[in-house]
């Protein structure tokens, strides 16, 4: 495993950050994957556009638990190169479908502490309905489809790598998936 | 041909090595690899395969030169 030490969001747009810098000519060359904790709040504050009435921000948080297992923390691995061009192809198709000023994701590699932040996904556009769909859609597809994989670590010492997307196991095909929100 | 593994598949083979043998595509990189560890077979069935920063199929002519990378499913988010 190389885990990024980049810790800069992939941008699709040109998003005017609060102190006027330029987020998306700033992240041209970063990287979707982190070591680092991601900066949630310095990358809402920098995702602006003004012909964006709606800005919606997911992030996915680590449990304390999950299916009856107290679980201490996780640990995140990737394939780095491949993960990082598919999620920037993502975030492309995405701003192009729902014609958003600003998309933008970045994950974590590595240890990820419970109550931290694993993945933030940013979506701008004109008008809300656009924005919480392309946001759905962004996740989605980069939980069922990216080379990042999850080893959670229980409180009794165990580790188990998990949760994997078991869409093959409907659709017959490794590469076909079943999306919550439809395609 | 020199083999990377990810998460899971790490329990069954190490993150790094080389295969001895002839594979012409992904199926017959398999089987290679479960003569290395049969208990893999479950896991390898669903896993896809990649060179560089493309997945591949079985169709696509493996070279003696390739680094394959071995791809569970994936579980981000």
């Amino acid at each position: 495993m190389t885990p990024s030490s980049s810790s800069r969001p992939a941008v699709v747009g040109n998003a005017v950050g609060a102190a006027g810098t330029m987020a998306g000519a700033a992240a041209e060359s970063g990287v979707v994957l982190s070591v680092e904790p991601i900066d949630m709040v310095g990358l809402l504050a920098g995702a602006h556009h003004p012909r964006a009435g709606a800005v919606v921000l997911f992030s996915g948080e680590v449990r304390d638990n999950n299916r009856g297992r107290a679980v201490s923390y996780l640990e995140y691995e990737a394939y780095t190169p491949l993960a990082e061009k598919m999620i920037r192809d993502i975030l492309e198709e995405a701003k192009t479908r729902w014609s958003l000023q600003i998309a933008l994701a970045q994950h974590r590699t590595g240890l990820v502490a419970v109550g931290d932040t694993a993945v933030v996904v940013i979506t701008a556009s004109a008008h809300r309905s656009e924005a919480y769909a392309a946001s759905r859609y962004i996740i989605d597809r980069i939980k069922h489809e990216a080379p990042i994989w999850k080893c959670e670590h229980y409180a009794d010492g165990s580790r188990e790598w998990g949760n994997n997307c078991n869409c093959h196991a409907v659709t017959g095909d490794v590469s076909k998936h079943i999306y919550e929100t439809g395609r | 041909m020199k083999i990377h593994v990810y998460a899971g598949l790490k329990d069954y083979f190490e993150p790094e090595f080389e295969v001895e043998g002839e594979a012409r595509n992904t199926d017959e990189l398999k089987t290679l690899l479960l003569a290395i560890n049969d208990k893999a077979e479950a896991m390898l069935s669903s896993c896809r395969f990649a060179v560089e920063e493309g997945f591949i199929d079985n169709a696509y002519k493996l070279n003696s030169h390739d680094t394959i990378v071995i791809i569970p499913p994936s579980s981000g988010g």
